[in-house]
């Protein structure tokens, strides 16, 4: 799982540099935005030059989930320090959540787990962006080699790796679809990113299917 | 503008994590409602993966990332590998732009 990350980040640090943000740009979304899913979301609204509004609110969707996991870990950290837990939070990921309810729920109590488990996620995303950073710009013309497309096969390959359930490839899907619909017509970054925010409401509409 | 945006994202990205470890959440949040955060994610990341297929750099596609799309998504289902599925996507689409500008 740690390698898995470094995976990820890589091409990461490859994508950023290669869409014009600054090294120092680059950096700062892996140092004090440290989500993957939202980062490459970041790059590529970059790339369509929207709004800085537009950007913060489709993170905030993307990480929306965030609220759930964090909730679901506040009993284990009902004796530890409010300053702790503060720090605990920013180091909150898919992979940790995972990694750490799975841990508790074996009747485990230490937060070291987590903790040691959080930050080197934390060590290695950056250390993977930083690699990306420097390994970028010698990757030749993006366009001729295809490069360009790397975001969007990462956006691909991310919602493929997520699917669970019958529901899920269905919602992902119809919002490619829709989405991409839209933007043919020459909808807004905004119009789309709804589209994304609305699908899901799927969901809701068909009868709870067992979870996997 | 880009350092807005950096900065946007990181104080509300941290506020989604700090505010559940801080403020005590409804032990059970509606079903429903934990089912749609659970799909958001991937619904989002989907709606920026459909017009970049679409209608990559601006301009409508002439297949190569259609095409690319879909072995992408077959190397993923079988490798359960994103790095696998992310460099046979790049190399089809390098190879069928190199074969429609021939």
């Amino acid at each position: 799982m740690l390698v898995s990350v470094l995976v990820v980040a890589i091409p990461f640090g490859i994508v950023a540099s290669r869409s014009g943000l600054s090294p120092a740009e680059s950096m700062a979304m892996s140092l004090f935005v440290f989500a993957g899913a939202s980062q490459f979301a970041m790059v590529q609204l970059f790339a369509d030059h929207v709004a800085w509004p537009v950007v913060v609110a489709t993170v905030l969707l993307i990480n929306l989930r965030h609220l759930l996991m964090a909730a679901a870990l506040r009993p284990y950290f009902a004796r530890v320090s409010v300053a702790r837990r503060l720090a605990a939070a920013f180091v909150l990921t898919d992979e940790a959540f995972a990694m750490a309810i799975g841990w508790f729920r074996r009747g485990r109590t230490e937060i070291a787990y987590y903790v040691t488990f959080a930050v080197a996620l934390y060590v290695l995303w950056n250390t993977g962006t930083a690699i990306g950073m420097l390994v970028g710009p010698a990757i030749g013309e993006p366009r001729r080699f295809g490069v360009d497309f790397s975001i969007t096969a990462t956006f691909i390959a991310i919602v493929v790796l997520g699917v669970r359930r019958r529901t899920d490839a269905l919602v992902a899907v119809v919002a490619a679809v829709l989405a991409a619909a839209l933007a043919y017509l020459g909808a807004s970054v905004v119009a789309v990113v709804t589209a994304g925010a609305l699908a899901p409401l799927l969901v809701l509409a068909t009868r709870g299917e067992p979870d996997a | 503008m880009t350092w807005l945006a950096i900065a946007g994202s990181a104080i509300v990205t941290y506020v989604i994590r700090a505010i559940a470890f801080r403020v005590a959440m409804p032990a059970n949040v509606p079903r429903r409602v934990g089912r749609y955060l659970d799909a958001l994610p991937a619904a989002i990341i989907a709606a920026l993966a459909g017009p970049a297929i679409v209608v990559p750099n601006g301009a409508p596609t002439r297949g190569p990332e259609l095409i690319a799309a879909l072995v992408v998504i077959g190397m993923v289902v079988w490798r359960r590998n994103l790095l696998a599925g992310v460099l046979a996507g790049v190399a089809t689409v390098a190879l069928l732009r190199l074969v429609l500008a021939a």
